[in-house]
């Protein structure tokens, strides 16, 4: 973890490269884009840019990539595999749309669930077990909504899916940063004129 | 056996499509061939097992567009293969337990099963190889018991100890290059099918004794599979604990050593129990132990030699023996590698609750590095709480890169960022204006540090005016700002009032713990030293 955020500034200088590099490539694909149409490119090519320095290794970045790649025009695409070529990211799309478990251990998961939940009830007094309910009942929620936020969550266990959010809240992290930093370079730099 | 060994054979050849190093029909047949010169073959796994394997063939032919889960599903019929060849004492109680392996196995499983390979993690589980008669192969087992349990490391790293071992061990013949050859190809491979070899891996290698030594440090001294425990349960534990990683570099790294040299001594019976260790983050500790971990991996083998012997006399070990708890547990643990779950005292040893204990304090671990990373959350306790915390947290940080790209792209009528436009109308842009670069991909830095440079000196009377920012750290350090400033810990200039003096404090002072996570080196020290 420690030696993880000393990656940070790699990854931001990757990031950055990512990113400027795709801006290059729309404004040089279409000129005089609306406001909204450029904040949306920016968007784009800055989550491009930031799942691309995961190099496919965790699931959001996929998903991301995938999303990009299936729900966009055809601009998009050319994007992503101009930029991105050699990572082989596009390919990876087809891995988010399976379910992770079978059936068959699902089910078995929810009769195992379903007894540990007898045993506990019996075990532990009926307050306490209610109060316990309440609180499991709360994680949950709190899980299927972080899972809803982290892209590609849906699908996954609670263990990975905080392995994937750690990810991905450090990716997120130095999206913001580096965005941050641009933009108030640019603003200075306009308003100094 | 042979017939199932031989379909899968030519499956593995037909979808054989990457540049793998590693030879198919070799590796199959190696494993064919170690499988043949063991001894008793159990009939009642190998049915399973070739049904399984057959499903386990079809299902990853399904898959074959999927591109990279394939490739280890390749492999992994290889290594089926042999062990359905494989002389397995098919005990009764590993039977019996095959179907609460199967079913405990879920939960552990790791995320990494990918999209059709629902096989797979039966699959390792229906080979419960209790082998007590593995003398020829244990070397070989071991390393490649090693080498599979990797999984999350670095496999680059994780090849030179094992070029170590391969030299030691003449067994190892073109099965371990197989192996090696599977590590390097997975390194571009996504990180779930290392979890998934590990899993499927680690499963065969259930009662032989491995000493994880060397993949400690490619696993980012994760938690290491020790002496395989000869009943399925620990296999289980083993399976979905090396499936999943935590972030523990330092601790699990100097467990690691620690356990490395106890090791010697010890028998494999105390081999049922061990500490528990975790795998650390993957894609973080890439560097960790790389020292220790030559040492370990000598230390690994020795150790694994020992303990070979010690485990056959050992064959009836207990499944599931989880010993209680005592209070020198240190001492008494055997220093391998190996995921040893033991019941606490006065608690249940059933293997369910284990496993979900096992599952708990992963969680629990994780949440703790959420917990570092997620600022205000330190004194949170409880999962409701984080996962709230986290969730805002993860919300707004999403907040931001909309505003921020909204605003980029009202400052920028052309998306054309450029750097040496933004430079080059800083009017205290002293360095030399030596701007130009050919391509954006080289030479943002130069151009970047001195706009760093430059707006920094002029943004400081700026900001110098405008603030009494709460933190009297900013304006101190703001006169050191001149000498610092080709130390680079130079920030971007910064406008904004709130974060940015946090940006700018963090710059210059590299100690900030509040947020150095974040802000710990300024894009501009990568600059002066290129990658």
């Amino acid at each position: 973890m420690k030696a993880r955020m000393g990656n940070s500034t790699f990854l931001k200088q990757e990031f950055l490269k990512k990113w400027i590099k795709s801006l290059h490539i729309y404004s040089n694909f279409k000129k005089d884009m609306s406001i909204l149409e450029r904040k949306k490119v920016i968007k784009l090519s800055a989550d491009v840019a930031i799942a691309s320095t995961r190099n496919a290794s965790t699931r959001w970045s996929r998903t991301v990539m995938a999303n990009i790649s299936k729900n966009e025009t055809n601009r998009n695409k050319i994007l992503a595999e101009q930029v991105f070529s050699d990572s082989g990211l596009i390919k990876r799309k087809a891995s988010n749309g399976l379910m992770a478990c079978s059936n068959r251990i699902k089910s078995k998961k929810i009769l195992r669930r379903s007894h540990i939940t007898q045993i506990r009830a019996r075990k532990m007094g009926p307050h306490a077990f209610k109060a316990s309910s309440i609180a499991k009942k709360l994680v949950k929620n709190r899980t299927q909504v972080l899972k809803s936020l982290v892209p590609g969550g849906e699908n996954m266990d609670e263990i990975s899916l905080i392995k994937e959010t750690l990810d991905y809240i450090v990716s997120l992290r130095v999206q913001v940063d580096v965005m941050r930093r641009l933009a108030s370079a640019a603003e200075h730099s306009t308003k100094s004129l | 056996m042979d017939m199932a060994g031989e379909d899968a054979t030519v499956q593995l050849e037909k979808r054989n499509e990457e540049p793998l190093n590693y030879r198919d029909g070799n590796m199959s047949l190696q494993w064919k061939l170690n499988g043949n010169n063991l001894t008793n073959t159990s009939m009642v796994i190998n049915p399973t097992s070739n049904s399984m394997i057959e499903s386990l063939a079809c299902s990853s032919d399904s898959m074959a567009d999927s591109f990279a889960p394939s490739i280890w599903n390749q492999p992994i019929i290889g290594q089926s293969l042999g062990y359905c060849d494989l002389n397995v004492k098919n005990n009764a109680s590993t039977s019996n337990t095959l179907g609460n392996g199967t079913g405990s196995f879920g939960p552990v499983r790791p995320n990494a099963m990918l999209k059709g390979s629902t096989f797979l993690p039966d699959f390792p589980v229906m080979l419960p190889p209790s082998l007590p008669h593995f003398p020829a192969d244990s070397g070989f087992i071991e390393r490649a018991a090693r080498f599979s349990c990797f999984g999350g490391g670095n496999f680059v790293d994780m090849m030179s100890p094992f070029r170590i071992s391969e030299s030691l061990n003449p067994y190892t013949g073109d099965s371990l290059e197989v192996f090696m050859g599977n590590g390097s190809k997975s390194l571009p491979v996504m990180q779930s099918q290392r979890h998934e070899i590990n899993a499927i891996e680690c499963s065969k290698e259930v009662s032989l004794p491995v000493e994880l030594g060397t993949e400690s440090s490619p696993i980012k001294n994760d938690k290491m599979i020790e002496n395989f425990p000869s009943s399925h349960d620990e296999a289980k534990y083993g399976i979905g604990v090396l499936a999943h990683e935590s972030d523990e570099a330092e601790f699990s790294g100097s467990g690691f050593q620690e356990e490395l040299e106890d090791a010697a001594g010890e028998s494999s019976a105390k081999g049922l129990g061990s500490k528990k260790r975790k795998r650390t983050r993957q894609g973080t500790q890439l560097n960790v132990n790389n020292g220790g971990r030559q040492q370990a991996t000598e230390t690994a083998k020795d150790r694994a030699e020992i303990q070979q012997q010690g485990d056959q006399n050992q064959a009836s070990s207990k499944p599931g023996g989880k010993h209680d708890k005592s209070g020198s547990q240190g001492s008494d643990l055997p220093k391998e590698e190996y995921i040893h779950v033991r019941a606490r005292r006065g608690q249940a040893t059933n293997s369910h609750s284990l496993a979900e204990r096992v599952r708990r304090e992963k969680i629990s671990e994780r949440m703790k590095f959420l917990q570092d990373l997620v600022p205000g959350c330190s004194k949170v306790t409880g999962k409701a709480v984080m996962l709230d915390e986290i969730i805002n947290y993860v919300q707004s940080l999403q907040q931001q890169v909309e505003f921020l790209s909204m605003k980029l792209a009202t400052v920028n009528p052309l998306l054309d960022f450029n750097i040496e436009g933004l430079l080059a109308k800083d009017p205290q842009a002293g360095p030399p204006s030596s701007l130009a670069f050919s391509s954006y991909m080289t030479t943002p830095y130069p151009p970047l540090q001195q706009l760093q440079t430059g707006t920094i000196q002029a943004v400081l009377p700026g900001l110098g005016c405008s603030s009494g920012p709460p933190q009297g750290l900013v304006k101190p350090q703001f006169s050191t700002v001149g000498g610092r400033l080709r130390e680079s810990t130079s920030h971007v200039h910064c406008a904004w009032e709130d974060e940015l003096h946090n940006i700018i404090r963090m710059g210059f002072n590299s100690n900030d713990p509040l947020n150095s996570q974040n802000l710990s080196s300024p894009l501009s020290s990568h600059m002066k030293t290129e990658h």
